[in-house]
């Protein structure tokens, strides 16, 4: 469970978010541009130095109408560093049509959005919105690449701009709406953010990814709970199954136990053929069984299970792929392993304690 | 010598269905004895056998096996006399059928602690006298019915026993077979000088044994 999350985990941050950002305070409650970041170079050179901060971006978003001949659409427009957003998210992996590296006034749009407006490759589409300064704002765009990040409403009403011409467009010249930032090690970001914190200027804040995407990590939450409670029913039923099993052919033999009984071997030496009869099946089962789940394991972490149309139910949850990633983790491997070892020593004891009842007489009798 | 003062054994005691299956009997039986307890189906016979065993409890009354008395030893105490001192030979022979015939002789032998060659000199001996030395790398269901009862019989008496039980041994077996076993029986009781109890309705045993006690509806006659 822990692997699957970490790697729907990954996959979500690195699509855009990133590990965590940089907002002046407000910005997320109020929003516009009266809550921006207008001093971006004091903040990279915070970043610059900071041990475990693998890559930033500045990010700029207006919102807008985006209009055709015939269709008209909101649209959240983002100018976009292209050369550092490679590094830092999957846009550039996601693009479905056109050319990635987009200069001047060429617009890189969601697929969906791209398909409400009607727009092909190289058409145009007119935009209006508002600059930095208030002002307002109408350009057109040529419509240069289309995007799938698998994210519906992100697909359905982004489009990104080349950050020199977006910065001359709306005036955001060393301003951010925030500072996206991946880091090297995800289980470190917490102390990163903190670290980072403490250096930035007070009105701006940090927020970690379990900030930025809470309905994903409420769903790993869940997930986590019905995925132990699903453990525990299947161990249990396991736990039952091998015991059964056990019961059967410990039953199956009660008149050859009578006749050891009755020749002198004690109820002692009995519990003892059973437990080493279980030892020998258990680790039978293991050295077959464990290989060849770890190798299925990690065989569905290089080629994972797609489900085609998952991510479109589990959208508002920040899933963004039809795959279901699965992790290859020595440790999940190792203590499933110990459980599966456990459950069937203990699965012994009651044949053991049902054999113990028989007199020797009784057992030999027994049909 | 085994001694038996007063034994009383009841099944489904206290209920609607309750069988008196032992009443009062006490007898004595001396070292190195051939006997047969006899009687008809249901008279107690093999219920005075197990309990001579101790394989089943008793209810009351005293089992002395040399001078200590059995009946009201524990668990591990009744299963130390049924491994060291007594041989069990059963109508259905109950050979355990994963072991060859050599390995069901030695068993005993071996949980007793004996030494490798002490048990392999041994089993040769009593397979030569049973007449099963060409069977020992057999498994049991390989062999006939006789054959099966002769390797019961070899694996009481290999570790030397003060006592062996047989309980119906001819039961499953022809005349001929019938015969060949109780002379087998009689040779090993004058070589070994093992006492040997049989329980048994059948007149070949009966006739074969030097003394025999006639049970009747769980009395003495």
């Amino acid at each position: 469970m822990n692997g699957s999350h970490n790697s729907m985990l990954k996959n979500s941050l690195e699509v855009y978010t990133g590990a965590m950002a940089i907002y002046q305070k407000d910005y997320r409650d109020e929003g516009g541009y009266d809550y921006l970041i207008y001093d971006n170079a004091k903040i990279f050179t915070i970043l610059e130095k900071e041990n475990g901060v693998k890559e930033f971006t500045s990010r700029v978003e207006t919102y807008g109408i985006a209009s055709t001949d015939d269709e008209s659409s909101a649209m959240m427009l983002t100018g976009i560093d292209f050369k550092k957003e490679s590094k830092i998210s999957k846009l550039k992996t996601a693009l479905k049509s056109g050319i990635y590296d987009s200069s001047g006034a060429c617009l890189y749009m969601g697929e969906s959005l791209a398909k409400k407006l009607s727009l092909k490759l190289q058409d145009e589409v007119s935009f209006v919105g508002t600059a930095i300064d208030y002002s307002f704002v109408a350009d057109i765009f040529k419509l240069c690449g289309t995007f799938k990040t698998g994210m519906y409403e992100f697909d359905s009403s982004s489009a990104f701009l080349n950050r020199a011409y977006f910065d001359e467009l709306f005036y955001a010249q060393n301003t951010s709406s925030y500072i996206a930032v991946s880091v090297n090690e995800l289980k470190q970001s917490d102390l990163i953010a903190k670290n980072i914190s403490k250096k930035l200027p007070q009105d701006t804040k940090v927020y970690t990814w379990q900030e930025l995407m809470k309905a994903m990590v409420e769903l790993m939450k869940v997930d986590s709970i019905f995925g132990y409670i699903s453990m525990g029913l299947f161990f249990l039923v396991i736990f039952f199954v091998i015991m059964i099993y056990g019961f059967i052919n410990v039953s199956s033999r009660i008149k050859e136990f009578g006749t050891l009984k009755s020749i002198g071997i004690s109820d002692r030496d009995i519990d003892t053929l059973l437990f080493y009869e279980i030892i020998i099946l258990t680790l039978s089962a293991v050295i077959i069984a464990m290989p060849s789940s770890a190798y299925l394991a990690y065989y569905f972490e290089l080629h994972p299970f797609v489900i085609e149309g998952i991510s479109e139910i589990y959208k508002d949850y920040g899933i963004i792929s039809d795959e279901i990633p699965t992790s290859f983790d020595l440790f999940t491997i190792a203590w499933n392993t110990l459980v599966i070892v456990v459950l069937n020593i203990l699965s012994i004891i009651y044949p053991i304690y049902y054999v113990r009842r028989f007199t020797p007489i009784e057992a030999m009798r027994h049909v | 010598m085994i001694k038996l003062q007063n034994i009383q054994k009841y099944f489904y005691k206290g209920e609607p269905r309750e069988v008196h299956a032992l009443n009062d009997i006490s007898l004595t039986i001396k070292k190195g004895e051939f006997l047969a307890l006899t009687g008809s189906s249901g008279c107690g016979k093999t219920t005075l056998l197990n309990a001579i065993g101790v394989l089943d409890s008793i209810d009351s009354g005293e089992i002395y096996l040399g001078n200590k008395e059995i009946s009201q030893l524990t668990k591990d105490e009744k299963t130390d006399i049924r491994l060291n001192d007594i041989g069990f030979v059963f109508q259905a022979y109950n050979l355990v059928p994963v072991l060859n015939v050599r390995e069901n002789i030695s068993f005993i032998m071996k949980l007793q602690g004996t030494a490798q060659e002490i048990i392999d000199a041994r089993v040769i001996e009593v397979a030569n006298i049973l007449e099963i030395q060409d069977k020992l790398d057999s498994l049991p269901s390989l062999l006939s019915g006789g054959q099966q009862q002769r390797v019961a019989v070899a694996r009481a008496v290999a570790s030397r026993p003060k006592i062996i039980l047989a309980d119906e041994p001819t039961a499953n077996l022809d005349s001929k077979n019938s015969k060949a076993l109780m002379d087998m029986m009689r040779e090993l009781n004058r070589v070994e000088d093992v006492t040997i109890v049989f329980a048994s309705h059948d007149e070949f045993v009966v006739n074969s044994v030097d003394r025999v006690i006639k049970l009747d509806d769980g009395k003495l006659l």
